[in-house]
């Protein structure tokens, strides 16, 4: 009897694990985030966002051999309480130009969760929930809806979003 | 051209860069590794201790083009830097396989396959009507019985 995986539908996460010194300096990203969205402005490129973009491709590409090209990336804030809509990174309409893979990297987060929905098989609609902690990335295919809570009510959240295509 | 392989806390090989020969001179005009590593730190955000240099022409210890052969083998995207002997070695083909320095390769623990007999080696060379092989004898190793099991693909 054989298998044949026909599509799969993976979550990856873990910490970036940086060498000593050389951290994701996640103070400067903050402060990115925050002069976009204060000036409606595109995150400006910087060393540091590189860092992690590279990190991204080079570990998912030796550990899971899926090699990505960087589409975009936003950041977003969210207020004590706040839980985002629904939030799709695919246009249904354009799916050649649309995402394979969303990757969040938690900047500065504190009880920050994701729930990212799926499908298994006939059983729809399913969710699966997992917290976003600081310097943590998620990364799912870009077909899946989610949305994100701070389920706090102290602190604001950061939170990087990149997307990819995978080659 | 001069490359580097970028490497991780545990020395996975991560990538491999190309660098022009210029970006590795020292103030005397000397090719220098640590210029390299100077130079990729400063331009691809990764310590300059964790690029190791590598050479194209090399493979298992033997240099392509008959010159020295640098570091065992020309690295590649998940193998595996040893400090101590300096090689870059490919991914353990078997778990029962060991290092041979020499080579710098993976050798089984009964060494190598046996040679195939002279007439196995004509039934390989031989070609049917249509100019195809019939036969393709070879070793492959069983890790389950840890010995060589002779094949034949084609038949």
């Amino acid at each position: 009897m054989q298998k044949k995986v026909l599509t799969e539908q993976a979550l990856y996460y873990g910490d970036v694990s940086m060498p000593q010194h050389w951290e994701i300096d996640r103070t400067e990203l903050a402060h990115h985030i925050l002069h976009s969205s204060l000036t409606n402005e595109q995150l400006q490129f910087s060393k540091t966002y590189d860092k992690l973009d590279t990190y991204m491709r080079d570990f998912i590409g030796l550990e899971h051999s899926i090699n990505l090209v960087n589409k975009s990336t936003w950041g977003n804030i969210y207020k004590p309480n706040e839980t985002t809509i629904p939030l799709l990174n695919i246009d249904p309409l354009d799916l050649k130009n649309s995402p394979d893979y969303t990757l969040l990297y938690g900047v500065k987060t504190n009880d920050c969760f994701v729930t990212i929905f799926y499908d298994d098989n006939r059983k729809k609609g399913k969710n699966w929930d997992i917290e976003l902690k600081n310097n943590m990335f998620i990364m799912f295919p870009s077909t899946n809806m989610y949305y994100i809570s701070n389920r706090q009510k102290d602190s604001l959240n950061f939170v990087q979003t990149i997307t990819y295509e995978s080659i | 051209m001069a490359h580097f392989a970028k490497i991780d806390e545990n020395n996975r090989v991560l990538a491999v860069l190309t660098l022009n020969n210029k970006d590795m001179l020292n103030a005397d005009g000397v090719e220098t590794e640590s210029v390299g590593q100077q130079y990729l730190e400063k331009h691809n955000n990764w310590p300059a201790y964790m690029w190791i240099q590598t050479s194209y022409n090399t493979s298992l210890n033997q240099h392509k083009l008959g010159g020295t052969p640098f570091r065992g083998n020309y690295a590649g995207i998940g193998y595996t830097w040893e400090e101590d002997n300096q090689i870059f070695w490919s991914k353990k083909p078997y778990a029962s396989w060991v290092k041979h320095i020499e080579s710098a390769s993976w050798k089984s623990p009964i060494g190598d396959a046996p040679t195939l007999t002279t007439e196995q080696q004509q039934q390989n060379d031989a070609l049917d009507l249509n100019g195809k092989r019939t036969n393709d004898w070879h070793y492959r190793w069983n890790e389950e019985t840890q010995k060589w099991d002779l094949i034949n693909s084609i038949v």
